[in-house]
């Protein structure tokens, strides 16, 4: 039992990354980022790249995939979105257009890193023993750098300006228009952070169980789930939806090894959803 | 020329015609009020001056310099802060972090303390609530935030869109003699909506009476009072 509470921290600390990532594009923007899990996946390789291929210092992997990430985040912004939204009434229209972005950095990441699984050098060997749970030390340090990322965006959002004013959109984009937010340029940046964080993702991932250019409609899949839970739009519910579903899929996979766990995991959510379908902290931006 | 000047606005939502031809004047220093009905087109007039509804026509100049065509931020970087029908105050955001919203353009911690302190000094109440969230205060309150974040932008042209609407009578009073003092100690101008004519037309100098879209009538704010047609449609008889 202690092993699948161990495993369910440590998956819930990477998932909460991911969701957070997810929420604040869709708090900003109003959009459903499909293509969130094909960025965790580009960061993924980037991180093989610089990490494994090249051999560089990991944190220098991480900066590399944040970077990369965020240029992809904005540019997505600035040549789709944006105008896409600035027309559109409908909202079909940016769902439709959410969805095609995931097609389309998937297939550049086809064409780009080709198909073959890559993983990377360990970080650490060992493994850790607590209590009567083992945990490899590469999933420590995994877990650890996740949860100060977690730290460190919350901090980022609560003490800044610049967070204070994304949090500001959020909550009501036009009174922000009015204290001179130019919400434009700060979409596009929530949308780059957006994006760095699931890149970030990707980034601890590769090191734990490598990356390959499938992996990413799956990663999206489980983000929404998580943002449904937690609730759309509100930072402590993708936390929260996060750490949820890491233990979920721990607890599952203690008791039922095949593909089960996920069956009964989109049953329960859609109970969940018919009873409370603004999720567990429905409200936008705590 | 005027200090403020928006001439013959139009602004349409889609095809309907929601202000037509309306012209605002304002002397530095002055309170003009913006009076009538539901749907006459007041919010629709400020919105425009702020740049969040494009025009169909029109100018507008604060200060000799054309604004209309301008972003919003660039708008409220040039001095103009809005406080919107409704308030709008960032329900989540403490009261403190709401007030430093209204900075948002701003440079200088110690200056935007300062002014902070002041917002505190003039409306009590927020001192007290400082680290609670927005959304969880009385009306009366969100309505002394949203004047207070707007005053942060340090704005030489202030509108106020509807500030009395659903407060009791005595917190109208109170919010009466802040847009006073306002004007007189902080030297800002203002530009008034109000469908509470009697309130509007006691604080401010000229007035501008809106009827479906257009400036039915128009004058000092003492006339507009005693004349007959306002008090039959708008003061009641
Ligand atoms: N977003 C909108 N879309 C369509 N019509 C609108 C919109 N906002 C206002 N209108 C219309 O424009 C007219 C003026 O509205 P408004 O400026 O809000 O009036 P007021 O503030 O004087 O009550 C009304 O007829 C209203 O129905
Ligand atoms: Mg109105």
């Amino acid at each position: 039992m202690e092993q699948v509470l161990v495993n369910g921290i440590y998956l819930g600390c990477q998932y909460a990354l991911i969701a957070l990532g997810l929420t604040l594009i869709f708090g900003l923007m109003g959009v459903l980022n499909f293509a969130h899990g094909q960025m965790y996946v580009l960061g993924g390789f980037v991180t093989y790249y610089v990490y494994g291929v090249l051999g560089l210092p990991f944190p220098l992997a991480l900066v590399a995939t944040a970077a990369t990430l965020c240029v992809t985040g904005a540019l997505f912004d600035k040549l789709l979105f944006r105008r896409v939204l600035r027309r559109g009434a409908r909202e079909e229209s940016s769902m439709l257009l959410a969805a095609g972005t995931a097609l389309l950095l998937e297939s550049l990441i086809l064409i780009v890193f080709g198909e073959k699984h890559r993983g990377v050098p360990s970080l650490a060997p060992g493994v850790a023993r607590i209590g009567d749970a083992f945990l490899p030390y590469s999933r420590i340090v995994v877990m650890v750098l996740a949860a100060a990322l977690i730290v460190g965006f919350i901090v980022f959002m609560r003490q800044t300006r610049i967070g204070r004013g994304l949090r500001a959109i959020a909550q009501d984009r036009e009174a922000a228009l009015l204290q001179g937010v130019d919400v434009e340029r700060y979409g596009m940046l929530g949308f780059a952070f957006g994006a760095a964080l699931a890149g970030l993702a990707g980034s601890l991932l590769v090191v734990i169980s490598g990356v390959n250019s499938g992996l990413g409609t799956w990663i999206s899949i489980k983000a929404f789930i998580m943002v449904m839970i937690g609730g759309a739009g509100v930072v402590s519910g993708a936390i929260l939806g996060g750490f949820i579903l890491g233990m979920a899929e721990s607890l599952g996979y203690r008791f039922f090894p095949g593909g089960e766990t996920y069956l009964m995991l989109f049953v329960a959510m859609i109970v969940f959803l018919a009873i409370r379908p603004q999720g567990l902290m429905g409200k936008p931006w705590g | 020329m005027s200090y403020f000047r928006a001439s013959d606005l139009s602004v349409r939502y889609d095809q309907v015609r929601a202000i037509t031809g309306v012209s605002v004047e304002l002397e530095e220093g002055d309170i003009v009020a913006l009076i009538g009905a539901n749907g006459a087109g007041k919010t629709t007039t400020l919105r425009a001056i702020t740049g969040l509804a494009g025009l169909a026509s029109g100018e507008i100049f604060l200060d000799g310099q054309r604004i209309d065509g301008l972003r919003p931020n660039a708008i409220v970087a040039l001095g103009v802060a809005m406080v919107p029908e409704g308030r709008r105050v960032f329900p989540f955001l403490s009261v403190m972090d709401n007030l430093l919203m209204g900075a948002f353009l701003r440079r200088g911690r110690r200056a935007i303390a300062a002014d902070v302190e002041r917002v505190f000094e003039r409306f009590p109440r927020l001192r007290e609530r400082r680290s609670q969230a927005a959304g969880t205060m009385s009306g009366g309150e969100q309505q002394m935030l949203a004047i207070g974040r707007a005053l942060m932008a340090r704005p030489r042209l202030l509108l106020l869109d509807e500030p009395s609407l659903g407060l009791a009578p005595m917190l109208v009073q109170e919010i009466a003699r802040a847009i006073l003092a306002i004007n007189r100690e902080d030297r800002v101008s203002l530009i008034l909506v109000e469908q509470n004519s009697r309130m509007a037309l006691r604080v401010s100098s000229r007035a501008y009476a809106l009827e479906t879209g257009r400036v039915a009538l128009e004058g000092a704010s003492r006339d507009l009072a005693n004349d007959d047609r306002i008090r039959e449609l708008y003061l009641g008889g």
